[in-house]
């Protein structure tokens, strides 16, 4: 009986630890927060979470197809009016960089991209001295 | 010490029902089951979640139509009368799909009567998917009936499709997700195709239809996971394998340069010289178009 109630204690706490991990970020506020923060004439198209889980990711990525004539813009939301360290960086079908918003020791809330290349684009989300991990972004495109 | 073992499992039952995500009606939940139970891909969940979010919104391709100068044609839409033969899953996600292409395409065009008559269509469809919660009809009632508001109507139903994904997905549904984005995007091609066989000499129409080379390759791949266990999905991937071997005979070639970056205000400008040539002739856009259009009535009638 001893070694039951171990077990089912030892499982009720890892349960409960994870769910505290969980309700530490919840991302949907930075993602609803950050769409009318879009840039003038960009239509919202998608939202992505950046949940670093306290820091045991060091790295978030997404992808979409970015299509030629069309400018893209990546805007982040975090705590505050700041970024909270969170950088987004874009990389093309060959995985080579084609930008980043952490430009001159500046993070940057946004890059605009205007597309001059149809492929398959990687958006990828890291923290640098990040202190919550946790934020949210949106993807507007315009002709 | 009884009460105590007792009292841990009431809580680990509590916390285990508490995680299991959203509310489906038993109806729904049976046909979950069942539907996982035959199409479990043998991909992991994350792959199948990357490849599904890299689909392009079929909004891109309504804009560039209407920014390109064409005219509003409710002609080349899928009718809202045909919704009652829609009674499988497979019909209703990928009229649903179908739906929001066009839904899409009226509120670019600031059309929103019929706007709403979408509106109503795609939420008689998403109910039918036990996925109509994420449809709050009065607020887009309020939305339709103005004008003024259809900037608010566009960012509600993306909002509202990027929701209904995600909560497939959730529910371990996502080939339901496959063939809404599926449907979604053929309506999409389907559309551009029309204008295009009006307007052969519009070079930026017939690169667009050239570009969907890439996105039809990871519709390919999604539709591949699961049609070995399912047959309607089988069938579907089967014509759709005749659109890709059209697609195939477009080269498309690319050409790198360096970025440069340039802040202003706390956003990053790229320049970036790197370039696609697609090489789409017209008659590669008319065989497009048939065949296109044979597998979109394939799915509307």
């Amino acid at each position: 009986m001893k070694a039951i109630v171990v077990v089912l204690s030892i499982a009720f706490s890892i349960l409960l630890s994870v769910e505290e991990v969980k309700a530490q970020c919840d991302p949907s506020v930075y993602t609803e927060a950050c769409i009318p923060q879009l840039a003038e004439g960009f239509n919202f198209v998608k939202s992505y979470e950046i949940n670093g889980e306290g820091g045991a990711k060091d790295k978030i990525e997404y992808s979409y197809v970015f299509a030629k004539g069309t400018q893209y813009f990546l805007n982040i939301c975090a705590e505050g009016d700041q970024t909270d360290g969170i950088v987004v960086s874009l990389y093309d079908s060959n995985r080579k960089k084609v930008g980043t918003s952490y430009a001159n020791g500046n993070f940057n809330r946004g890059i605009i991209y205007p597309c001059n290349a149809t492929g398959i684009y990687y958006i990828t989300f890291t923290f640098e001295g990040s202190q919550s991990h946790c934020g949210g972004a949106v993807l507007g495109f315009k002709r | 010490m009884k009460k105590l073992s007792l009292l841990t499992c009431i809580g680990l039952i509590t916390l285990w029902s508490c995680d299991s995500g959203s509310q489906i009606d038993e109806q729904a939940f049976l046909d979950s089951l069942q539907t996982a139970e035959n199409n479990a891909p043998v991909i992991s969940d994350e792959v199948l979640e990357s490849i599904l979010q890299q689909i392009p919104s079929p909004l891109e391709i309504a804009v560039l139509l209407k920014e390109s100068g064409t005219n509003y044609d409710i002609s080349l839409l899928n009718g809202t009368s045909q919704i009652s033969s829609y009674n499988s899953n497979f019909k209703k996600a990928l009229n649903l799909g179908v739906y929001g292409t066009d839904l899409g395409y009226t509120n670019i065009y600031e059309q929103n009567q019929d706007a709403f008559e979408y509106l109503t269509a795609i939420r008689d469809l998403a109910e039918g998917l036990s996925i109509g919660q994420f449809f709050d009809f009065g607020v887009i009632r309020r939305l339709a009936t103005n004008s003024r508001n259809l900037d608010s109507l566009l960012l509600i139903t993306t909002k509202n499709f990027n929701n209904i994904n995600s909560s497939l997905q959730e529910q371990q549904r996502a080939n339901l997700s496959v063939l809404l984005l599926t449907g979604g995007w053929l309506e999409a091609l389907h559309i551009i195709c029309q204008v295009t066989e009006k307007n052969m000499d519009n070079d930026e129409l017939k690169e667009r239809i050239g570009e969907q080379k890439i996105i039809l390759e990871n519709i390919m791949l999604l539709l591949s996971f699961y049609s070995e266990s399912n047959l309607n999905i089988k069938e579907l991937a089967d014509r759709m394998a005749e659109l890709q071997a059209q697609f195939d005979s477009i080269d498309i070639t690319q050409t790198y340069a360096e970025s440069t970056l340039e802040e202003v205000n706390g956003i990053v400008t790229i320049s970036n010289n790197s370039t696609t040539t697609i090489n789409i002739t017209d008659d590669n856009v008319r065989e497009i178009s048939r065949i296109t259009s044979s597998i979109r009535d394939y799915i509307i009638d």
